[in-house]
């Protein structure tokens, strides 16, 4: 073995030559070459095909009309979002453009003052995307654009129904429950949920809320982040004695949404549980997750009425996924925006059943499957679609309230802990 | 230097410093010494106390606001992110569960590791062997062995599966989703991970133990049992401080394992300290309440240090926290 | 005793052995046998999960930003905790014991608790997103344990020789250079591969100052690799078991001197 001393010389040599290398590589980090081309970042969510390929192949297209234009592709698992996004806005060198669902998440991430206004930059076009757009906004300034609308429903397996013996879905909290128990005495897991990931716990709760809580009182507490009117606490009661009638399958505090076989939608697509209460991009993360073709096997069922109700009662939660661009390229984001926008890459994403309701009207033409038509054309006639609580409130609210629920889902809380929660984490 | 100063350094006492310089050359040495000094320590304190002491004193200020990470710290709210952070049955759970881990460990594998490392300190063929395979664990990443255990873990997975086969199915559990098993699982994942360290640790501490002691112990009557709690465990007891002390740092600062396994889930069964501070701190732009939790983190790490070296490391003489080098 | 010493032997190397079979072995099958039968050995053997990271461009990307990333620590602590041992061990001046004192501190708490600030320390110097916003406070944590176990090892060495330095016409830096390094070298390789392991395994840290997955360490690839193919799980076990073998090979070279080193301040 060498002696010590060449063994440092050698060490001290490749340090000054990482170091030098490393200085080399971090003068052209910011995206512009020496030959013009720039570089931007593309976050998405789609980390499974079809979504995958869809955004791959639109970058590709774009890249080959746009020659000085490279996009870098970076798919990242959709529960990675939440730590990833307020680290990168917290950097010198956040995404160009990233996936974003809007609502009062976006409006926490403009304090960090990264994420671009693209008003201007999109003024000619985004109308076309119709009134979902609205959600991008804040204060007025748009900050980013949707891709996707969305609704949150029950899917569930119609052999697993037949089985069961349940002939009609259920449109009331008193069927649902019946279905359930008809479920249990067939030996199948009602009800999936993806307890250990707190958002589809809070389905629950959220949807609960739609039903007791009349629109004005929903839409204010919301944006006061205060949910101490009595509706909200009725909410509450109802989870926990939903929970009660244990609808679940085992151990579903602990299983993830979307990740693995193992995951409430792997559950579901393997014929292991009836139903899940998801939105509607669960159809193709089921699909993802098994080889069996469950086009003739989903359904889909809208959130039963709750008696005594004061919301609507056509009523629904839903959202959007959407994507933003940060300042040092708005204008390349934006144009890139507006190429992912057109109708070729909408249709695309209704085809392949990533998205049931796209936000420009010609591709809704694309639907074939009467199962996403039934869930497009009920988004088109509900009375609102209130937008997750997650995503309506600042990013600290809302994390504190999917916890709040989650505490519900295990057993620990009361009817008030969720409004104390938001109370709380103001 | 002068001749004489070889003269003055005959003395045995082991060296701690250069021997004293004749008078007259003495106020030039003592500059050029200052000089000397500070190019040895100046780099690795300038260092140190950079990245830190630096971020604690900076993370006691912002633990004083409410901040969201972003443009300056305006709203000042004094002890108010303390009273919330402790007032948080979340973290108090999350406190709990850290307690959980220290206690376990010392109930559970100090006694394991040394009973182990009794059992192996004989001649066995193959010895080195040995300590290159228990050691293993170890050498990998938090990560690594995270992402290992998860898969192994899952419901219908290895670890259920080799259950089933033993006959052992209705010992099987959900053992990253119920949370009254997650902790006790943790606990089972970081136990793999250390116990080879341990192990490695006493093997090393019983070469301090005279045979003949054990011996004439023999010989005077005493039974294996009598042998290894009156001899052996006491004269082991440096090894054991310093196993406990590294064992109960490692515990309270439990990040990498909670994080990829069950994000401290499912409802804050498995949460510790460490997740708690980077889920509210990053997640959720509450850096100014991060810092707070950083700062309860490291009281807690601080407090039982002082505690500990009063009362247990005083003895050891050479032990490295009293620092006196002889 | 024996066969109960041979017993216990076994035993333990089965416990710690067999998950990382597992893993091995797992990255040789498809999915559809690890979901039929979890723990079954592979039939037929499939070479292309671990094919297919051997050659992709993240691997040998993720191993090259921990090397780099470790190897650059090491240099540092190692480097400027040498010296400051020798300081701290050799010369006399007041508040030398107060300084070394300030060293052991940060014994007590780990990267970990220092997490936050560190990060926002370095948003402040622009060092996220770069290696040496992780190479540093890496080293910087390393200080304490570095200098804990040179500090006795360089006080050991006896004074006789560095007398004979001098006579020689030796400055103390020449002496710390030619002759105490060299002659504490048992102990230099130790703190340099506890060093370079603490840094390799290094994941929080990792975590918080990389965004663009090109810049990922090892251990940090290894999760995200995990959790964006959840359901590829051959690939993950491939992927995972390739991750264990630097860390595997460097310790089987330097066993004796981790092991050793960690035992020896332990014996004092």
């Amino acid at each position: 073995m060498m002696n010590t001393r060449t063994m440092r010389k050698y060490v001290a040599v490749g340090a000054a030559a990482a170091m030098s290398l490393a200085a080399l590589t971090a003068c052209s980090s910011n995206g512009e070459s020496a030959d013009g081309t720039t570089t931007l970042t593309f976050w998405h969510n789609g980390t499974a095909d079809p979504i995958l390929s869809i955004w791959q192949d639109a970058v590709d297209e774009y890249e080959a009309q746009n020659e000085n234009i490279t996009i870098d592709v970076v798919p990242i698992q959709n529960e990675d979002f939440a730590t990833k996004i307020p680290l990168a806005l917290s950097s010198d060198n956040p995404p160009d453009i990233y996936f974003n669902q809007g609502g009062g998440l976006l409006a926490t991430q403009v304090q960090s003052g990264q994420v671009a206004d693209i008003t201007e930059l999109t003024s000619d076009w985004i109308g076309d995307l119709g009134a979902a757009a609205g959600n991008w906004s804040v204060d007025g300034v748009q900050y980013g654009i949707p891709y996707a609308s969305q609704v949150v429903g029950f899917w569930y397996r119609t052999d697993l129904f037949e089985e069961a013996g349940i002939t009609a879905t259920p449109t009331t909290l008193a069927e649902l429950s019946a279905a359930v128990d008809k479920l249990k005495a067939a030996g199948i897991a009602p009800i999936a949920v993806g307890g250990k990931d707190r958002w589809p716990d809070a389905f629950y709760y959220n949807t609960f809320a739609v039903r007791e809580c009349g629109e004005d009182v929903l839409k204010q507490g919301l944006a006061d982040a205060d949910l101490s009117d009595p509706c909200f606490t009725r909410a509450g009661q109802a989870v926990i004695d939903f929970i009660a009638t244990e609808p679940f399958q085992d151990g579903f505090n602990g299983t993830p949404a979307q990740q693995g076989a193992g995951s409430s939608a792997g559950l579901v697509a393997n014929g292991e549980a009836a139903m899940e209460l998801q939105g509607t991009w669960d159809k193709s993360v089921m699909q993802g997750l098994t080889d069996t073709d469950l086009n003739p096997l989903l359904g889909w069922f809208p959130f039963p009425a709750v008696e005594g109700g004061a919301g609507d009662p056509s009523a629904t939660l839903g959202g959007g996924d959407g994507f933003s661009c940060t300042q040092e390229h708005a204008a390349e984001c934006a144009d890139f925006l507006e190429f992912l926008s057109s109708d070729e890459i909408q249709t695309k994403l209704v085809e392949s059943q990533v998205v049931a309701i796209p936000v420009k009207e010609a591709a809704s033409a694309a639907i074939t499957d009467p199962v996403i038509k039934s869930v497009y054309d009920f988004n088109s006639e509900a009375a609102y679609v209130q937008t997750y609580f997650d995503i309506a409130l600042p990013t600290g609210v809302g994390s504190a309230l999917n916890d709040a629920v989650a505490n519900l889902f295990a057993g620990q809380g009361t009817a008030e802990s969720v409004a104390e929660a938001v109370a709380a984490a103001k | 230097m002068s001749t004489s100063s070889a003269a003055v350094a005959t003395s045995v006492t082991a060296a701690a410093g250069a021997a004293a310089p004749p008078r007259s050359t003495r106020r030039r040495s003592k500059l050029r010494k200052r000089l000397e000094l500070a190019l040895l320590l100046g780099p690795a304190s300038i260092l140190f106390v950079g990245f830190v002491f630096m971020p604690l004193i900076a993370a006691a200020y912002y633990s004083l606001f409410d901040w969201n990470g972003f443009g300056p710290l305006t709203d000042f709210v004094g002890i108010d992110n303390y009273t919330r952070a402790l007032g948080d049955p979340l973290f108090q759970g999350a406190i709990g569960h850290n307690l959980f881990i220290v206690v376990a460990s010392l109930i559970v594998q100090l006694p394991l590791s040394i009973a182990l490392a009794l059992l192996l300190n004989g001649k066995i063929r193959g010895r080195t062997g040995l300590r290159l395979l228990v050691f293993t664990p170890y050498v990998l990443s938090e990560a690594v062995t995270a992402v290992i255990w998860l898969s192994l873990l899952q419901p219908h997975g290895v670890v259920d599966g080799l259950l089933e086969n033993a006959g052992l199915g209705g010992l099987v559990q959900l053992w990253l989703a119920d949370q009254n098993v997650v902790m006790f699982t943790l606990f089972a994942v970081v136990t793999w991970k250390y116990i080879g360290f341990g192990i490695i640790l006493f093997l090393a501490g019983l070469q301090g133990v005279p045979e003949e002691l054990r011996e004439a112990a023999a010989i005077d009557g005493a039974s294996p049992w009598q042998t290894t709690r009156l001899i052996v465990v006491p004269l082991l007891g440096p090894t054991i401080r310093i196993w406990i002390f590294l064992s109960i740092i490692g515990s309270l600062q439990l990040f990498d394992l909670v994080w990829i396994m069950t994000l401290g889930g499912p409802a804050g069964a498995s949460t510790t300290m460490a997740s708690y501070l980077i889920d509210r701190g990053f997640r959720r732009y509450e850096f100014g309440f991060g810092s707070a939790v950083a700062i309860i983190l490291f009281i807690f790490c601080f407090v039982f240090a002082l505690v500990y070296q009063r009362f247990a490391l005083r003895r050891d003489t050479q032990g490295a926290l009293t620092g006196r080098v002889e | 005793m024996t066969p109960v010493r041979y017993l216990a032997a076994l035993l333990i190397i089965g416990v710690t052995v067999a998950p990382l079979l597992f893993v091995i072995l797992g990255g040789f099958r498809t999915n559809a046998q690890i979901n039929s039968d979890p723990a079954g050995f592979p039939s037929p053997w499939v070479f292309s999960n671990y094919a297919n990271i051997l050659t992709s461009e993240s691997f040998w990307k993720f191993l090259g930003n921990s090397a780099l990333i470790s190897f650059s620590s090491t240099a540092i602590a190692v480097g400027l905790g040498s010296m400051a041992a020798f300081a701290l061990s050799r010369y006399r001046f007041r508040g030398r014991e107060a300084l070394y004192s300030m060293f052991t501190i940060g014994l007590l708490f780990p990267l970990g608790v220092a997490i936050l600030p560190v990060y926002l320390l370095l948003r402040q110097l622009h060092l996220l997103e770069s290696w040496v916003g992780v190479a540093l406070p890496q080293a910087a944590f390393a200080l304490p344990v570095t200098i804990i176990i040179l500090r006795p090892f360089m006080a050991a060495i006896p004074s006789e020789i560095e007398d004979a330095a001098v006579v020689d016409g030796a400055t103390s830096l020449g002496f710390f250079w030619r002759i105490l390094l060299p002659l504490s070298q048992p102990a230099l390789v130790t703190v340099s591969v506890l060093a370079f392991i603490t840094s390799w395994n290094g994941y929080l840290l990792p975590l918080l100052v990389f965004n663009d997955p090109a810049n990922f360490t090892l251990p940090l690839g290894v999760a995200t690799f995990q959790s964006q193919y959840s359901q590829d799980t051959a690939s993950i076990l491939a992927f995972t078991a390739l991750s264990m073998i630097p860390a595997l090979l460097l310790f089987t070279f330097a066993e004796r001197r981790i092991v050793g080193g960690l035992t020896g301040s332990v014996k004092g």
